[in-house]
């Protein structure tokens, strides 16, 4: 495997990273903007409507059947967030060369393709195509209606927007229904307009092997485009911990509760904070698995996610409501045992092999490596698996201890089951 | 011992098989350039074996609902520790699933695949099961059942699958119900065990950076030889015609989500095999989304961008399910229909037909550049009694005829139903 990343301009990177072993090319340019209300929406709009049509294939339709003859090539939009940013991305995937059955060129097509949806677009007159913009507005709204149908997301969703109160982080990487019903087609379209203008421009590329005219088509094509202030985003940004701790509970019509706790920490020992998260509740022989769940029998799924971004630890549990204060106490229990040192060096050891062999399975598949790399660069950095894993190995017990001891529980979230009324 | 190397001839793909002298099928497939293995140990027993025999039975024993995924849970304890301990060892991701035809059990990891291969092959060929450990594993599953009944996605599928079949368990959650699962205990557990854990009726499939001859040394050195004992497997007769053909369920949902289904002719698993192959690119021309009826319905704000289909199929049941989320899931189901109706009675366009074909070629051969996708491959193909390079080959050989013939035989108005969840409607 070899990496190279360049810069289009000072805001605009292109990184390759050739893999051999590959049967299929992946290209991500992602926008890395600010997350507001006001403009989460129309900005999720504006992507969506770009991977939907250009102004050679004007329909939906009409793309998707070009895609299906080049092998089942695709072209999508993905919005999400990361932090206080909200980063919206344009993927193209398509099938090598060698294994097109009519010697078709599939790569410089769909460069074409992929080029055009994103410099010419299906618009006219500043606004998109109509059809266009009633396709990704209403994908849009459901999205944002049917994030209740998971109830495990909603629930963590939820308790984001409790424990991130005040920070752009309490907002949906789709925005809100009532800011997303506001969208038109000329509002996103100038939503495009300034992200293409004030983005930060971050692309890979995955390929089997080097293509200059990729890097030469997309450097020729961004270099060219007027760039104004570009936004600075802090791609990782303290969350403020609340005096009190924040408790909500909804009731809604369901079987089974949920119970969100959100720590949050102030320690900058992001490595360790890391690793206590994997000890603490991300794996199967974590201290929340062996005991919430296995002794205790309490749960289905009680795990931890450390999400750098904010500097926080989110643990979720599916739990009968008579059992949410049992299971509570438990986690907390738990988090304390570790406070106090009361874990072996074999938890420790058997964690860092767990986290080596997740960083050794990057590369095995292309997203891997796009997901990598660009992680990397929000860390502002460039490297390797390898050499990640070298931090983690040098966490003392002591370090987990003290990044146990610097979480505060800052939100609790419960999705109680709705008492039954005789 | 005899390996066999299969290819495909049109990707230059391959892998081994060995039909190893313990009785088990042993699928290999050296993957380079690649650093993660991914093993799956999986016996032919699912949800819908409720009902089995074997040379040495008389009578054919039933089982209550959701014993084979009660028998997933309770095999990763062993007598000394939990299974999940021994893997911590080696790094090794280690998980199991139930599906309605397999139990399997899983560990994908990139260093010391010898060694949780070992732990594998040894934990599922050693029950240990207590009174105790069956007890505490109630609370456990009670709470995944819970889960389950809270997820309108599974609940949809569910409701669709009981309206198309009456008496084919494949209509029953796989994980069953709090009330069947009480009825389990240590020796109904350990007389599904030996009946459907013999070597003979499972399948180890790995992929990946391994040695193939190390895999099978390992093998020989852990497998304990089966005697194969007949086992039969039965299902009361299914008529072919619908229990309901609508069924609405309500749950607090954002938008209503919808399954239409189609009950189409069983054959053996080979035969359903080739048959949804067939359907499916059929169901593609139609259905996909650079179909005429996609762009209308979308058009219409009918669907959005969830809307898809899959073949679904098995021992006994064959289904084609279209999904998706709709206001007006009545009006996709009439539209759904009308496309079918006219497609059996006027055909389908030869140039959508390689259209969808060069597609579908498209996603095979993505799912071989996929280590995790090679072993789920390896082991369905062998479960269903087909090569792991067949697919392509059917795909290649298929005509526009063989399609239309396809939609002509299984799709029938009178055997579709819609499934739809929704919130409910409350009168202010």
């Amino acid at each position: 495997m070899t990496y190279n990343r360049s810069e289009i301009s000072d805001s605009i990177g292109f990184s390759e990273i050739i893999d051999c072993k590959f049967k299929t090319n992946l290209l991500k340019i992602n926008f890395i903007t600010e997350l507001t209300a006001d403009t989460a929406a129309e900005n999720a709009v504006a992507a969506g409507i770009l991977a939907t049509s250009n102004s050679n294939f004007k329909t939906f339709t009409e793309l998707n059947a070009k895609l299906a003859a080049l092998y089942g090539s695709a072209i999508y939009a993905e919005a999400k967030k990361r932090g206080d940013v909200q980063i919206l991305s344009l993927c193209a995937s398509w099938l090598d060369n060698r294994y097109a059955l009519e010697n078709e060129d599939i790569t410089a097509e769909m460069l074409e393709l992929f080029s055009d949806c994103i410099f010419s677009p299906n618009a006219k007159n500043d606004a998109f195509d109509t059809d266009s913009f009633n396709i990704r507005k209403k994908d849009v709204l459901d999205k944002i209606d049917s994030e209740i149908n998971n109830k495990r997301s909603y629930a963590i969703s939820q308790a984001s927007k409790i424990a991130y109160s005040g920070e752009p982080a309490e907002f949906s990487c789709y925005g809100e229904k009532e800011t997303a019903m506001r969208v038109t087609e000329k509002s996103s379209f100038e939503a495009y307009k300034k992200l293409l203008a004030n983005a930060r421009i971050e692309i890979l590329f995955v390929t089997a092997q080097h293509n200059a005219d990729v890097a030469e088509k997309l450097s020729g094509s961004f270099s060219s485009l007027v760039r104004n202030e570009i936004n600075k985003c802090a791609l990782t940004s303290q969350s403020a911990i609340k005096d009190e701790i924040a408790e909500v509970t909804q009731q809604l019509d369901v079987n089974q509760s949920k119970m969100v706790m959100v720590f949050k920490s102030l320690s900058d020992d992001y490595t360790a904070l890391k690793l206590l998260s994997t000890v603490y509740g991300e794996t199967p022989f974590s201290k929340l698995f062996a005991n919430v769940r296995e002794k205790l029998s309490l749960c289905y799924y009680c795990a931890s996610n450390y999400v750098k971004s904010k500097n926080t630890m989110f643990v979720d549990c599916g739990v009968e409501k008579d059992n949410i204060d049992k299971a509570r106490t438990e986690i907390i229990n738990q988090l304390d045992e570790i406070k106090n040192g009361n874990f072996s060096d074999e938890d420790i050891e058997n964690t860092l092999m767990s986290i080596q062999n997740s960083l050794s399975a990057i590369g095995d598949v292309p997203s891997s490596y796009t997901g990598w790399y660009f992680g990397r660069f929000c860390e502002g950095d460039c490297r390797t698996p390898d050499e990640v894993f070298s931090d983690y190995k040098a966490v003392t017990r002591e370090r987990i201890m003290n990044a146990a001891a610097s979480m505060k529980l800052d939100t609790v979230y419960v999705m109680a089951q709705k008492e039954v009324q005789d | 011992m005899n390996k066999e190397i299969i290819k495909c001839r049109r990707t230059d793909d391959s892998c081994v098989h060995v039909k190893h002298k313990s009785g088990l099928d042993i699928y290999i497939c050296k993957m380079e350039g690649f650093s993660t293995i991914e093993a799956l140990f999986g016996t032919k027993y699912g949800s819908i074996n409720t009902m089995f025999k074997t040379s040495e039975d008389k009578e054919y024993t039933t089982v209550p609902e959701g014993i084979a995924h009660f028998l997933e849970h309770k095999l990763f304890e062993n007598e000394d520790c939990d299974v999940f301990e021994l893997y911590a060892k080696t790094g090794a991701n280690a998980n199991a699933f139930t599906s309605f035809d397999k139990t399997c059990y899983i560990f994908s990891c990139s260093k010391n695949y010898a060694e949780s291969l070992k732990i594998l092959l040894d934990f599922v060929q050693k029950p240990y099961f207590t009174k105790e450990s069956v007890d505490k594993e109630q609370g456990i599953i009670g709470q995944e059942i819970r889960m389950c009944d809270d997820n309108p996605e599974w609940r949809v599928f569910f409701n669709l699958l009981g309206c198309l079949y009456e008496n084919h368990p494949v209509k029953i959650d796989i994980a069953g119900t709090v009330e069947s699962i009480a009825k389990i205990d240590a020796d109904l557990l350990y007389k599904c065990y030996n009946t459907f854990y013999n070597l003979n009726n499972m399948v180890l499939s790995i992929a990946g950076n391994i040695d193939v001859d190390d895999v099978l040394k390992i093998c020989d050195e852990c497998l304990v030889p089966c005697e194969n004992k007949g086992l039969e497997t039965v299902f009361k007769e299914e008529p072919d015609k619908l229990v309901s053909s609508y069924h609405v369920e309500n749950q607090p949902v954002g938008k209503p989500l919808f399954n239409i289904g189609y009950k189409c002719t069983s054959g053996t698993l080979a035969e359903n095999n080739r048959a949804s192959s067939e359907l499916y690119i059929a169901a593609g021309v139609l259905l996909d989304s650079s179909s005429p009826l996609y762009r209308k319905l979308l058009s219409d704000g009918l669907i959005n961008a969830d809307f898809g289909f899959e073949c679904f199929y098995g021992d006994g049941y064959s289904t084609l399910i279209i999904s998706g989320e709709s206001s007006e899931p009545e009006k996709v189901r009439d539209a759904v229909s009308e496309a079918f109706e006219n497609a059996k009675a006027n055909g389908i366009n030869k140039e959508d037909f390689e259209r969808v074909k060069k597609s579908a070629y498209g996603s095979m051969i993505r799912e071989l550049n996929n280590v995790e996708a090679v072993a789920n491959l390896m082991i369905n193909s062998s479960m269903e009694g087909v090569g792991p390079y067949d697919a392509v080959e059917i795909l290649s050989d298929m005509t526009v005829q063989d399609a239309v013939s396809r939609l002509q035989k299984d799709i029938r108005a009178d055997r579709m139903a819609l499934s739809v969840v929704r919130e409910q409607v409350t009168d202010k």
